[in-house]
């Protein structure tokens, strides 16, 4: 070996050790986020998951013959699903270059648990107009009202998830005890070649991207690139919104919270750069059920994504990392999310649960801001306080 | 890795299974085991959620609780030893 191609292979393998073997601060992932939840804006329209999982449902039943009709777009260009596909995508590499991926088995009463809890975060996610991404990270950013009250709903939704898990401990637990000869397939054998695969994936996505391009639907191959980097992101963090709802009343601890905070308020401020300056309608992601239906949701969605141990995004890049468990909440999540959305739009409930209120509407650019910037402040304070005091724990 | 060396003569006062469970079960259930050790026993925990290795050094350092170290076994799951002081 000559010297030039030792001294490549030892940068690489620091580069490597940096991104892949090091873990990522929270809110280091949560700036990345950010950035990239802001050029999904810029390049199409609002970040979202549920609605790609709706469009899944769709296409489940219409397969069935349970609809009559077909969803207006494929799995492959509408633009939530192909994002979706690509934050999965995204974590799998990921997971294989930090060579954590493995194929992570659970109890049986686990997988109950992973498809009851997708299943009521789908149809929280029905009546809230989005989940934990598009009903509260997004709506927020994009300074809809609705985003805060799910915000609440979540945190009270994860507070009374928490005490089910606290309960099933004490009277159902031999069922959720680690069971012998469950848990993960071999990862020895093939660990040194998994980040080798991994590289394989990437350049398989930038392909794809070019075919993409060749059809002339550029705009779904960039949201499945950035869908990629985003899975990338909250795999490398473990960014996880049920884990950031849930911490505080667990162990106190708010690392992930204030991380989410952190990413929210770049987010915003990008937001309103973009639509002060007309960039994007003011108007854009403004659609969210306040108050009845953003906070109800929310509680729902709460409730299930502790069950199921991963929000809507999270349980994405889970699965990518190879929990059969998260697989199954995806599918109890696409399974009630597309029904429930078409029985409040059909029932006309979907009216009574509330609509979008646009904050600087209501307060001017200047207002809203400041408002949004001092909300954000004060549930930093309250975290800080209560992760030195533990008030809110719940045991 | 030299902190294994020692990892392998430390006796387990209580030995918590965890294997195939995901978040948050783990360290709930480590959370809720720790509570009632006494003080100088040592917990051995065994898992296979990746989000271990982050989450139950991080609770110990932040309650109080002297962590070890963790150890990959052979057989595909990991083992973290904690103290309680």
């Amino acid at each position: 070996m000559t010297e030039q191609t030792s001294f490549f292979k030892g940068e690489m393998e620091k580069v490597h050790r940096t991104l892949f073997l090091t873990p990522w601060p929270a809110w280091v992932s949560g700036v990345f986020l950010a950035f990239l939840a802001l050029l999904i804006f810029m390049w199409w329209h609002t970040w979202g998951v549920a609605g790609g999982f709706a469009n899944w449902g769709d296409w489940f039943y219409y397969r069935l013959g349970l609809y009559e009709s077909a969803p207006q777009r494929g799995v492959l260009l509408n633009g939530m699903s192909v994002s979706n596909i690509g934050l999965l995508v995204g974590a799998f590499a990921s997971a294989l270059m930090s060579r954590q991926f493995a194929v992570h088995r659970a109890p049986r009463w686990e997988y109950g648990k992973g498809l009851v809890g997708g299943g009521l975060m789908g149809v929280g996610a029905a009546i809230a107009a989005g989940c934990n991404v598009g009903g509260f990270y997004s709506a927020l950013g994009m300074l809809d009202l609705g985003g805060a009250l799910m915000m609440l709903g979540l945190f009270a939704g994860a507070y009374l998830g928490l005490r089910y898990l606290l309960w099933e401990m004490e009277n159902v637990g031999q069922n959720s005890q680690g069971v012998s000869g469950v848990g993960t397939e071999s990862r020895r054998d093939w660990s040194r070649i998994a980040p080798y695969v991994g590289v394989s994936v990437f350049v398989l996505i930038l392909v794809v991207f070019q075919v993409y391009n060749w059809l002339g639907q550029t705009q779904m191959g960039g949201l499945l690139f950035f869908g990629f980097l985003i899975g990338l992101v909250m795999h490398r963090g473990r960014f996880c919104f049920a884990n950031a709802f849930r911490e505080p009343f667990m162990t106190g601890d708010s690392t992930m919270m204030r991380g989410v905070i952190v990413s929210l308020m770049i987010y915003a401020l990008g937001v309103a750069a973009m639509k002060w300056a007309y960039i994007q309608p003011p108007g854009a992601g403004v659609y969210h059920p306040f108050w009845m239906g953003s906070l109800l949701g929310g509680v729902i969605f709460g409730f299930g994504m502790l069950l199921a141990g991963g929000c809507a995004s999270g349980s994405l890049w889970r699965a990518g990392e190879g929990h059969l468990k998260l697989w199954l909440a995806l599918v109890g999540f696409f399974l009630t999310n597309s029904p429930m959305g078409r029985l409040l739009d059909h029932s006309g409930v979907r009216e009574l649960l509330g609509g979008g209120v646009f904050i600087p509407e209501l307060l001017t650019w200047q207002g809203g801001l400041t408002l949004f910037y001092l909300f954000c402040a004060g549930i930093m304070l309250l975290l800080v306080w209560n992760e030195q005091t533990e008030k809110f724990t719940a045991f | 890795m030299t902190v294994q060396e020692n990892l392998q003569n430390i006796q387990a006062d209580h030995v918590l299974d965890t294997k195939g469970l995901s978040c948050p079960m783990p360290l709930l259930k480590v959370k809720k085991t720790l509570k009632t050790m006494k003080p100088g026993q040592v917990l051995e925990v065994q898992g296979t959620d990746p989000g271990s290795k982050n989450d139950i050094p991080n609770y110990c350092e932040k309650h109080g609780y002297q962590f070890l170290g963790y150890e990959d076994h052979p057989e595909n799951y990991t083992r973290y030893f904690i103290r309680i002081e």
